[in-house]
């Protein structure tokens, strides 16, 4: 009697431990609701995130023991590439043969380790089956892998909302497949996100949904490309080089790379086609070519044909040159079929300056 | 012996030794053009035949699940060393795997000949670096106009007349110059000029420095004059693109004017001639190959530019 009464009273004062800790924690927890709510623009990405951290968590090492199908003993031995691990690992083989560069992989901070704790059936698998449902041919696997390797990590279901989106905004297939391909990194983007860049382009050029689409599908880095030099480079092509509006949307559809280069070296460009080479506005926007060739194969070709007496920009007059024809093509093409001369004057030119 | 074509990047690479001679832009920094022409011939060698993975050890220890399906166990009986593949260890050649020095460095703003040693050519071109040869430049003035550094790219600092500047005034100006140079290379032989040493030093000709600290001018001559622009050749050791372009800034306060320095072209590095020179459009593997074949023989028919025995100027 008396032995169980002192084991009841032992239970009870532990369960009161016990308790007691449990309460603390709750206290805690509730304090830090009580902040959240007050921040509260915080609160419902947290809260969103709360349950998906709790799962991923244990999923990091639960795959590790998965996906390094080598001994434990070997796993803990460092390397300095993922090469070291090739032999042992079937993830790393299944991705050498679909042409993944693990090289370029390994040399960007964090990725490396990532793909190690992949496991081929379980992460890359579906993941790929769903790019082949889009359309994307399996030699393109490895380019886009090797780009972007994080794919792996997005959710299937959030991988078909993006593809829902693009369909619904009437992209075709082609140029999904096409988008896909080129950037990778575009299906990591969530669609609000694209759809605030998307709506950027188009309020900012007033561009068609035609035109928008086009220009997408040309360079799909551009929609998923640092916004901030973005901005810069749109700043430039209408504040300092001054196009007009619809000189803008013409030509950024028709290359949309323009927005991508440095705007130093755009303006540098720009000064010397319209000051040296004397082209209006107008003409640029003709042959938007130009002003995406570096400004020393257009300074050298120009003064060729200057100095051949040909650099005849005017197509009213005689001996009309398409300046679109100057940066087409290597050095021999130009020479053989736009300065009509030979290689010989055009090295010894070359050789004056 | 019969000419192979060669299709395997480790003949190519084997042979990869020697001088190189490139002919740098305007406007392109030494360390840009080196790493152009590192990178290129990298893509070239890699785009060659490569070497096959290595194959595996015989009785390596099997790791794996070991069930019939294993891909594992399946690629250790092929053998071949996945670890060593292209795709794994990352391209055969890298730039860091060639050795390369220019042998003199040129300015941003100065085009023309440049010299590199590649690989076991680094000996060469150290050598050729030791005998200070000369180097003849082509230097466009361009009179009227003075700018802060006295190059063309920044802001002008002074404007002034140049009718009175004729092509004998430069001339004679020229050559007055080339006299005082020289005698300035006699003075820093360190003799005594009324000395018999220094008679019998004078009776050899022109001679050359024993270090690199200080430049010395052999020859300036105006080649070209049409208004507003000038051109001199000049022959120089230890020469700096600051110190030709402010050359041309007190020739130009000389004749009683303001000029500043429009074009610098090395023309000539010692017998590397801008002949032979390669282009930027040619700065490829077979390229860079045949030019190294070229410059080899030109060393071959001048001994004189790796073992320098005497003090006095050749070439």
């Amino acid at each position: 009697m008396f032995g169980s009464a002192i084991r009841n009273i032992i239970k009870s004062s532990q369960n009161a431990a016990k308790f007691e800790a449990i309460c603390a924690q709750c206290r805690h927890i509730r304090a830090n609701r009580s902040i959240q709510s007050e921040a509260d623009t915080i609160k419902s990405i947290d809260v969103a995130t709360k349950p998906n951290d709790k799962e991923l968590e244990p999923a990091p090492e639960h795959s590790s023991a998965v996906a390094l199908d080598f001994g434990s003993r070997e796993a803990h031995v460092p390397s300095f590439n993922l090469a070291a691990y090739v032999n042992s690992s079937s993830t790393l083989q299944q991705l050498v043969s679909l042409g993944v560069d693990l090289h370029s992989i390994e040399r960007r901070k964090g990725l490396g380790e990532f793909v190690l704790r992949l496991d081929f059936e379980k992460n890359i698998k579906p993941c790929l089956s769903f790019l082949a449902d889009q359309g994307i041919a399996p030699d393109d696997f490895g380019k886009m892998v090797t780009k972007n390797p994080l794919l792996f990590k997005e959710d299937l279901d959030d991988l078909q909302t993006r593809v829902e989106y693009l369909k619904s905004k009437r992209f075709s297939d082609e140029a999904r497949q096409r988008i896909f391909t080129q950037n990778p990194f575009w299906l990591m983007f969530s669609t609000k996100r694209v759809d605030r860049r998307l709506g950027y382009f188009q309020k900012e050029f007033r561009l068609s949904g035609h035109d928008l689409r086009l220009m997408a599908t040309k360079e799909p880095n551009l929609i998923t490309y640092n916004m901030e030099h973005l901005r810069k480079s749109v700043f430039t092509l209408r504040e300092e080089m001054g196009f007009s509006a619809r000189e803008l949307q013409s030509l950024i559809v028709r290359k949309p790379r323009l927005m991508m280069i440095r705007p130093d070296d755009l303006v540098e460009r720009f000064s010397y086609i319209h000051k040296d080479m004397g082209l209006p506005h107008s003409q640029i926007v003709q042959c938007a070519e130009l002003l995406a060739s570096r400004e020393f194969r257009l300074r050298e070709r120009h003064e060729f044909l200057k100095l051949l007496g040909r650099a005849q920009y005017d197509p009213q007059k005689d001996l009309y040159i398409s300046p679109r024809t100057i940066v087409l093509g290597n050095n021999f093409y130009f020479v053989r079929n736009v300065a009509k001369s030979d290689l010989e004057t055009f090295d010894l030119f070359l050789k004056t300056r | 012996m019969a000419l192979t074509k060669v299709y395997d990047a480790t003949t190519v690479f084997r042979h990869l030794n020697g001088v190189l001679n490139v002919y740098k832009p305007a406007g392109m920094k030494v360390g840009h053009v080196r790493s152009a022409v590192l990178s290129n011939i990298c893509k070239g060698l890699n785009e060659l035949k490569q070497r096959d993975p290595r194959r595996l050890p015989e009785n390596r220890p099997l790791l794996g699940t070991g069930t019939a399906a294993d891909s594992v166990l399946h690629n250790i009986a092929t053998s071949t060393d996945l670890s060593d593949d292209v795709l794994s260890t990352g391209p055969r050649y890298m730039p860091e795997d060639i050795r390369c020095a220019a042998v003199a460095s040129l300015g941003q703003h100065t085009s023309g000949v440049l010299l590199l040693g590649i690989n076991k050519g680094l000996r060469q071109s150290s050598r050729i670096q030791k005998n200070r040869p000369v180097r003849v430049y082509h230097i466009t003035g361009r009179m009227g106009t003075a700018t802060e550094n006295h190059l063309p790219d920044t802001h002008i600092t002074a404007r002034s007349n140049h009718k009175h500047v004729s092509a004998e005034r430069i001339s004679g100006l020229a050559a007055s110059m080339q006299a005082s140079h020289q005698r300035k290379m006699y003075e820093l032989c360190g003799v005594d000029l009324q000395t018999q040493a220094a008679y019998e030093l004078a009776c050899k000709g022109l001679i050359r420095p024993a270090d690199n600290s200080l430049p010395v001018i052999y020859g300036i001559k105006l080649i070209h004059f049409e208004r507003p622009y000038f051109t001199l050749e000049l022959h120089s050791i230890n020469e700096t693109q600051e110190y030709l372009a402010a050359l041309v800034h007190d020739m130009a306060l000389e004749l009683r004017t303001v000029a500043h320095c429009s074009q610098l072209r090395c023309i000539r590095h010692s017998h590397f001639d801008v002949t032979d020179s390669l282009l930027r459009h040619g700065w490829h593997l077979p390229g860079i190959v045949k030019n190294l074949r070229q410059q080899r023989e030109i060393l071959r028919e001048h001994p004189q530019m790796l073992e320098q025995e005497r003090v006095e100027l050749h070439a």
